[in-house]
């Protein structure tokens, strides 16, 4: 296999680059403080067809690939991950509906997924060890037609801004979180209630809330892919989410190296920049070849996965890498910019913050190692 | 017939054409001709060593003389034509050039003879580098203004000619506006207070105002406080497609400092920088700077300076 | 229907170069490639003009065979169909060949209302494309123009000079050079990007222009380049303390004898 990129994802990776710099370096900083929701620059994705990169032509997607997708994250991700992280979720809920949706479903959300005029979103995880398995888990009671949902998603990204979720829901309360079942649920749906928007240490700006489902009544047409097969759903789904998450790490790296690199050659102490001092330059090469051997990586596993084979092993390596290079990323390149980079008006603090939201939540969880022994002693 | 010939529509630029352009009299051994679209003009330039001056006579604009005046040229034989860069000059030099079929070069900053050709130093890559560029002769040069001196005057002044030049008409004048630079001329000043995207919004650029009016200094800026932000005219902004200036005092204040934008002050006598991102390149292209929210250090210097 | 024709170049970055502290010598031996900046604002003009108006814009440029790097990336910006000349003479070339093969280019296409060039390339900044294209073509030349429209076969100008601006119109055809501040490039969407794979490309062989190798030979030949150092003296006041800060910038000041 080729690692070099062909010239569309080069170009893709370089046009997103530029819509960053010019639209999102502006608002990084401030929408961190605020984190209020960048409703005009989501409008603005959409028109440069950031939203619907890897969805298929025919429903209006770019069709520009999964590579090219992980590469117009890691773009926008340096300048804003959060933006990057509305884009991520939103994506990856598109490609659940286009990977298991039933026709009907493909044509009832993909068109208004591509154009922006809805955003998707993923609602998997419970306040529970486990989905399904808490007091407040999301139970899918069958009716006399279609279901009835009760219970409550957790830690949804593009809660209150989505269009529609992909939620996942027992059907067996007894299972122990086995029976689960993913559901097409409209924003508009009788019963389901966003909760306050969670107070996050990073990626703020992309919204985190609680779903409440109150006598939620669903049509059968509401479940997605096959009933009780929503543990392979979500667990696949997560997969290619990790890929994704993985190049909003690789950007939030690489600003904070590129930061930390210009840095040093400016900040002088005992007559010379502190670039040129040997534990300064250890530090800057270690997270430059992290990043380095993380982005090849990635592409590799994006690059499985765009051609159909299997890729969850790779997947779960990009995974694991991450989660023990990531924040060491951040904690070096802290290093080297010191105090000033401690101040929180630097983007280093944001960065910190950022990275921790992309490696530390979902890394121990995922036990990305089982997956990758299991495919070893197999 | 051979020379040295200088154009110029701008009398000041044609002036200090004049300096290189008896060097290289010098070195060729041909005389040096001076062009000029008005008799004053020729008269002043045939003063200042100039050994011949001709009043090109005209109604046209300098662009809509280019052809005709590579035509006289042409006939004139001339070995260097020195033209002063301004953008009127720039189009002059390059038709001319064409005509002429010879060697440019746009923006020389250091002008020789050597082994019967012309040497020129120019800037490459937005300043990032200098190259010396040799042109086979005849050659045409742009050289900026304020590059050169004019000379002192000679005793002996050349003699005036008068030419008269029909203009090309093809692209029609239909109206000429003076620009709403209150007639200000930003490459003259001798102190600038430079602004870039630091300042937030449009009503802060009064900080700046209010230093430069301390120090008797002109207001400049990036081409991002010009072009996309429209803060202040365009003329008063510093870079690579905008203005070169060389004042005594360049104060910049929220702004990076990338090269397209120092090419345009670098040689300033004087570098500034009020920023607060200490890595900002512009410190390393400054004398002194102050590390710091320029919305509290500006109106300290404003008053510090005051006094 | 006009038929716009750009001229682009396909230059290194120079954010990429590097100087050898040493001898200063420039190392680009990791530079990528980009349109010419300035270049960005032709290639927008004509899109303009032809969404507004509709028609065709053909993209040409002259490079090394490294300029076919080039072609999607142009194409994603407007241009139905993009021709190129490449041709390791391009490495020397100097603005006299340049606006020879580019002219002689044109004038085997042919039929082209309008000739866009920027305003200079981001790399020489020799800002002679556009006037010697005109002269060579023997076609009026507009330079430096800040706003223009096009109806029929009259082109309206905006020309902006240092002193004053100046309104012109010119019959079609003709050479236009635009400055930076006409208009923002777009920034490609990505639908732009991918279906730039999908419109056509041409190659100009270099010998089929009729060029003799006299013609093709650089008048201006490049001896060295060296990379700017800038020597200053770094003084810089970084106290919490604002105020202490102002009083040492002063009395340097003074000290340097400016107040």
């Amino acid at each position: 296999m080729s690692y070099a990129l062909t010239e569309e994802q080069l170009l893709i990776g370089q046009s997103a680059r530029d819509f960053a710099k010019e639209c999102l370096d502006p608002i990084a900083a401030e929408l961190d403080h605020s984190a209020v929701y960048p409703a005009e620059m989501v409008k603005k994705l959409a028109k440069y067809d950031l939203l619907s990169l890897f969805l298929a032509g025919e429903y209006g997607g770019a069709e520009a690939g999964f590579v090219a997708f992980v590469e117009a994250l890691e773009a926008l991700a340096r300048s804003s991950a959060a933006v990057a992280n509305i884009v991520l979720n939103h994506s990856i809920a598109a490609w659940a509906i286009e990977h298991w949706g039933s026709p009907e479903q493909k044509q009832k959300y993909l068109g208004d997924l591509a154009t922006g005029e809805k955003l998707g979103a993923l609602a998997f995880y419970e306040n529970g060890p486990l989905p399904g398995v808490g007091s407040d888990a999301l139970v899918a009671k069958k009716q006399e037609e279609g279901w009835v949902l009760n219970g409550v998603k957790a830690y949804v990204r593009n809660a209150g801004v989505a269009g529609v979720y992909v939620v996942l829901a027992t059907t067996d309360p007894e299972s122990q979180g086995k029976a689960l079942t993913a559901f097409l649920v409209d924003a508009a749906a009788t019963g389901l209630k966003v909760g306050e928007a969670k107070e996050t240490m990073g990626l703020r700006g992309c919204p985190v809330a609680e779903l409440s489902f109150e006598n939620v009544i669903l049509a059968e047409s509401a479940v997605l892919g096959s009933l009780d097969a929503g543990t392979k759903l979500a667990a696949e789904t997560l997969a290619v989410y990790s890929l994704g998450e993985a190049a909003l790490t690789v950007g939030i790296g690489q600003a904070a190296l590129e930061h930390a690199a210009a840095y040093s050659k400016t900040r002088v102490q005992f007559g010379r920049p502190i670039s040129a001092l040997h534990a300064i330059q250890t530090m800057l090469a270690e997270t430059a070849t992290d990043t380095h051997v993380a982005r090849i990586a990635l592409r590799d596993a994006a690059q499985l996965f765009e051609e159909g084979k299997p890729f969850a092993v790779e997947a779960a390596m990009v995974k694991q890498f991450l989660a023990r290079f990531g924040s060491k990323m951040l904690l070096d390149t802290c290093q080297v910019e010191g105090g000033f980079g401690y101040s929180e008006f630097m983007p280093l603090p944001r960065l910190f913050r950022d990275i921790a939201g992309t490696t530390l939540l979902e890394a121990p969880a995922e036990f990305p190692d089982k997956t990758i022994a299991a495919a070893l002693l197999a | 017939m051979a020379g040295v010939f200088v154009f110029s529509e701008d009398l000041a630029l044609a002036r200090q054409l004049l300096t290189p352009a008896l060097e290289l009299k010098a070195s060729l051994g041909e005389p040096l001709v001076a062009l000029t679209t008005s008799e004053a003009g020729a008269k002043e330039l045939a003063a200042l060593g100039a050994d011949r001056a001709i009043w090109l006579k005209t109604e046209a604009a300098p662009e809509q003389l280019a052809l005709a005046l590579a035509d006289l040229l042409g006939k004139e034989q001339a070995s260097v034509v020195l033209v002063g860069g301004t953008l009127r000059g720039k189009h002059v030099a390059s038709q001319v050039a064409a005509r002429l079929d010879a060697a440019m070069a746009t923006d020389a900053k250091t002008l020789k003879i050597a082994d019967g050709k012309l040497e020129i130093t120019r800037v490459l890559y937005a300043g990032l580098a200098v190259a010396e560029e040799v042109l086979v002769l005849p050659a045409v040069a742009t050289v900026p203004a304020r590059t050169f001196l004019p000379p002192s005057a000679v005793a002996q002044a050349g003699a005036v000619e008068t030419v008269e030049l029909a203009g090309d008409a093809r692209v029609t004048i239909t109206a000429v506006t003076a620009t709403g630079n209150e007639g200000v001329d930003i490459s003259a000043a001798s102190m600038l207070v430079s602004i870039g995207r630091g300042f937030r919004k449009q009503d802060d650029v009064k900080l700046a105002a209010d230093l430069a009016g301390a120090i008797k200094a002109e207001l400049a800026c990036t081409r991002g406080i010009a072009e996309d932000e429209h803060w202040l005219p365009i003329e008063r902004y510093i870079g690579i497609s905008g203005q070169t200036v060389k004042p005594e005092l360049y104060l910049a204040v929220g702004l990076s400092g990338q090269v397209q934008h120092m090419v345009g002050c670098r040689e300033s006598k004087l570098i500034v920088a009020v920023n607060n991102d200490e890595r900002a390149p512009i410190f390393e292209a400054a004398d002194y700077g102050i590390v710091g929210d320029l919305y509290q250090v500006l109106p300290l210097l404003t008053a510090a300076l005051k006094n | 229907m006009p038929n716009l024709l750009v001229c682009y170049k396909w230059t290194l970055d120079e954010q990429d170069i590097k100087i050898n502290p040493a001898d200063l010598s420039l190392d680009s031996s990791r530079a990528k490639g980009k349109i010419s900046d300035f270049d960005r604002m032709a290639l927008e003009e004509a899109a303009q003009i032809v969404e507004k108006q509709g028609g065709a814009v053909d993209a040409l440029s002259y490079g090394t065979p490294a300029v076919k790097q080039s072609l999607k990336d142009v194409l994603s910006r407007g241009p139905n169909k993009v021709y190129y000349i490449a041709d390791a003479s391009a490495e020397i070339a100097d603005g006299a060949v340049t606006a020879k093969v580019l002219a002689a280019a044109a004038r085997k296409l042919g039929g082209y209302d309008l000739i866009l060039v920027g305003e200079g390339s981001s790399d020489a900044f020799n800002q002679q494309t556009g006037p010697r294209l005109a002269a060579l073509l023997g076609l009026p030349c507009v330079s430096f123009v800040a706003k223009m429209t096009l109806e029929g076969n009259t082109l309206t100008a905006t020309r902006k000079l240092a002193d004053c601006t100046e309104q012109v119109t010119v019959t079609t055809p003709a050479v236009v050079q635009v400055l930076s501040e006409i208009n923002k490039p777009r920034i490609p969407s990505m639908k732009q990007v991918l279906g730039a794979s999908k419109k056509p490309s041409g190659e100009i062989k270099l010998a089929d222009l009729g060029l003799s190798p006299q013609e093709l030979a650089p008048k201006a030949v490049r001896k060295s380049v060296k990379g700017f150092v800038m020597s200053r003296k770094n003084v810089i006041y970084k106290e919490s303390n604002a105020e202490a800060n102002v009083q040492k910038l002063v009395a340097s000041l003074a000290a340097e004898g400016l107040r």
